[in-house]
Order: structure tokens, then sequence, then C-alpha cells
């Protein structure tokens, strides 16, 4: 197994006290606590700063860590067999594990006195991103799970645990699934935790979502906007046709109903067309002498407005 | 080996007090103390049932309990703060989803 190394990632020397450890850990924790923190890999960091904690803070887990001797972080080596006979509960195989299960599996440390007192499994939250298009439809996803487990002869070892689940329409950005009894397993009659699927959507080169309705950017020439026209929308369930009135202004929110994503109790969120007035930017002659005709024959006036308004002032 | 999985989307939880208490690992104590001061509610109309918000709520204040050794009175003021955290930026998507993207 990989050695890691406790008090580097509290950024603690070997010799730090209790209450050095339970500073470093707080401090660390405020910083990087998911549900606190917004900073890009905090997940990541906290575990391995919770992972520390949890051994450190107990005075027999941490002596127990302090016997295994100290290595470079991440280089493989094999807790000594006295070491085994010393601190832990259950044969173990060390190449199969991760550190932390040893820990979690201490004899008499706190939390295992008792041995045979029933322990609800380990509930795991793994972050899951979609499309657009797999929320409208519903996917399926692999995951494959490394859970510390008892063997039959009850040994210690990390078992592989593929699960396939299978994502209904109807999610959307922060929406959470719950698949009950697929954590780790329960000891001593203890239920099977949880694994919760947390969802979030990919970002779209055309849609942004809200809730299950979507937005999208429809550009129309001005003479479209004037006119009006009927345009080709794309959809996550295919291209629909929208008719768009005469004289719509630039911002306005065409609203295709139920073109949204699904919800999860049935129905359809709503699809939004925002309207915006696109000129060309390379316009050649004979357009252009158009667009002059209509300039010297148009009585239209945007700004009559700022005449209005900059009057009132005074 | 290959496990096909039941799902559960969190709307659909129409929960008990003990199977909250259950499926959050939070201790009943604290999780009573969390409906007495309102951080943790049941469904609108029915005192006995809670649904996704309240497990929302009580996983995230078992969390921050275990991490942070807050007690119920903290849990409380965290959990309304990060409800209010979580309303703005749902209004922000909102906001940021109206406003137009392509400018040319």
């Amino acid at each position: 197994m990989k050695y890691k190394d406790y008090y580097a990632s509290l950024g603690l020397e070997r010799g730090a006290s209790d209450g050095d450890i339970k500073k470093a850990y707080r401090r660390l924790a405020r910083k990087y606590h998911p549900d606190v923190s917004k900073e890009a890999g905090a997940e990541e960091k906290f575990k391995e700063v919770a992972e520390a904690y949890q051994t450190l803070k107990d005075p027999e887990k941490r002596a127990a860590y302090d016997q295994l001797g100290s290595h470079p972080a991440g280089e493989e080596f094999q807790p000594p067999p006295t070491w085994q006979q010393q601190y832990s509960d259950a044969p173990f195989s060390a190449d199969e594990l991760d550190l932390s299960d040893l820990f979690a599996h201490l004899r008499g440390a706190a939390g295992n006195r008792g041995a045979r007192m029933a322990m609800p499994g380990h509930d795991y939250e793994i972050a899951v991103a979609i499309t657009v298009e797999e929320a409208y439809r519903g996917t399926q996803i692999d995951l494959n799970l490394d859970m510390p487990e008892y063997d039959q002869r009850g040994q210690l070892r990390r078992v592989p645990h593929a699960v396939k689940a299978r994502i209904p329409k109807g999610a959307t950005d922060g929406q959470r699934l719950r698949l009950p009894g697929k954590g780790g397993k329960g000891l001593h009659g203890g239920r099977d935790g949880d694994l919760y699927l947390n969802i979030s959507l990919r970002a779209h080169a055309l849609y942004r979502a809200t809730g299950h309705d979507l937005y999208l950017d429809l550009p129309l020439a001005p003479w479209e906007a004037v006119l009006g026209t009927a345009v080709e929308v794309p959809t996550p369930g295919g291209a629909v046709r929208l008719k768009v009135p005469p004289g719509t202004q630039a911002g306005r929110h065409l609203r295709l109903p139920q073109r949204g994503l699904p919800k999860p109790k049935g129905g359809q969120g709503d699809l939004f067309a925002i309207v915006q007035i696109v000129v060309p930017s390379v316009v050649a002659e004979p357009e252009r002498e158009l667009y002059r005709k209509l300039a010297d024959g148009s009585s239209f006036d945007p700004r009559t407005h700022f005449v209005e308004e900059a009057g009132h002032a005074h | 080996m290959r496990i096909e999985a039941e799902v559960l989307w969190f709307e659909q939880h129409v929960l008990s007090l003990p199977e909250l208490a259950d499926i959050s690992g939070l201790p009943s104590p604290v999780l009573e103390e969390l409906l007495e001061c309102g951080a943790i509610a049941p469904i609108e109309g029915n005192d006995l049932r809670f649904g996704a918000a309240a497990l929302r709520a009580a996983r995230t204040a078992r969390r921050l309990q275990a991490d942070f050794e807050l007690d119920a009175q903290a849990l409380a003021v965290a959990l309304g703060l990060l409800d209010r955290v979580a309303e703005l930026e749902a209004q922000l998507r909102e906001l940021r989803a109206r406003q137009p993207q392509r400018v040319r």
C-alpha cells in the first residue's frame, strides 16, 4: 500500500501537539470543506485533510501510525507483521488496502470498541456531469468504486464494485439521486450505506438551463424582426418551427412551451428563445444601397425618449 | 460484478422521522433540535412526513456536525446560511441563462 504523510497533509511536523493538530484541521476544514468552499479541488483536498485528522486526533491511532515509521509520501510499503498483530483486529492484505482502511478498522480504537456493534455502511457521494441531451433522454452511467470489505475469511480487503446506474430523464443541475444500499457494506448487522449522485449539467453550446427551463439565443436579421418570419429552432427533442411576429424587439423571450427538460414527476419545462437582432459586419454595395434607401425613407427614431427624458431632468 | 441499481430522485422521498434519522445518519436528539428551531421542516400540511428538502438539510447537517463538531444551534445557523447561498446561486444561474450570450 502507499504511504501517506498525515502530518504533512495538515502542514505539521511529526511532534505536533494535540492542540496544533486540532487547530490545523479546523483551519484547513474551514478552507476546503465542500459544503463551504468554492475552491477548485476543494473536495479532494478536504478528504486528504479529514483522513489525516481522523487518525492523528485519536491518541491510539496516532501511536499506531507513528509506529509505521516515516516514509516518503506515496512510497509503497508494508506494515511489519508485529504491527499487524498488535493493532489490527482482522488480518489484512496490505496490497489490496488503502492506508485509511487500516485505521478505520484498528483494534480497540475509538468507534471500534465493542467490536460486534452494528455499524452502518459508509455513504458515498459522487459528482456526475451529464449533457443536456442526456438529461433530456435519461442515460446510464458506469461507476467503479473501491470499497473496503471483509471477505468470508474475515480478511479486510478493497473490493471493486461496478455499479451501473440508470439516470432517468428529469435530471437537471443540482439534483440528487439516491441509490439505497449501494454504498459500503454494513458491519455486524448494520444496514448497507447509500450511494448519492449529485448531478450537474455540462455547459452546452446552444442551451442554458435553469431548473427544467432552457434558454437559447435566437439571432434575427433586422428585416426578419420587422416583418416577422418563421424559423427552425433546435430543441433537445428535435427542431421545431417558431413563428416570429412582426415588430419583434431584441431581448424578447419567445416561449416554446414544454420544449425544455422533462421533470421527474412528469411534465416538462419550457424553452425560451431570446431574440437578438444581428447585423452583417460586411455589406456589399448593392445591399448597402438598399440600407441607404431605407435610411432616407424611414421616419423611425429609436431615441425619442432621449430628448423627453433629458428635458425632464431640467 | 454488475449491479443494476434502483435509483431514487430526492424528490420521490417521503420519509418518517425515524427514516430521516436513519438515512441521514444524524443522531435523533440533534435532528429533534433542528426540527424544533425550524432548520429542518416537514412537508407542508403534514407534520410527520419529510421530503427532499429535509433529506438534503439533514445530510448536510450530518456532514457539518461530523467535520466541524458543531452543536445544534450552530448547525441551524449554518443550514440557514447555506440555504440562502443556494437560493442566490439559483437566481444567479437563472439570470445568466436569461442573458443573451452570443454577441457578434
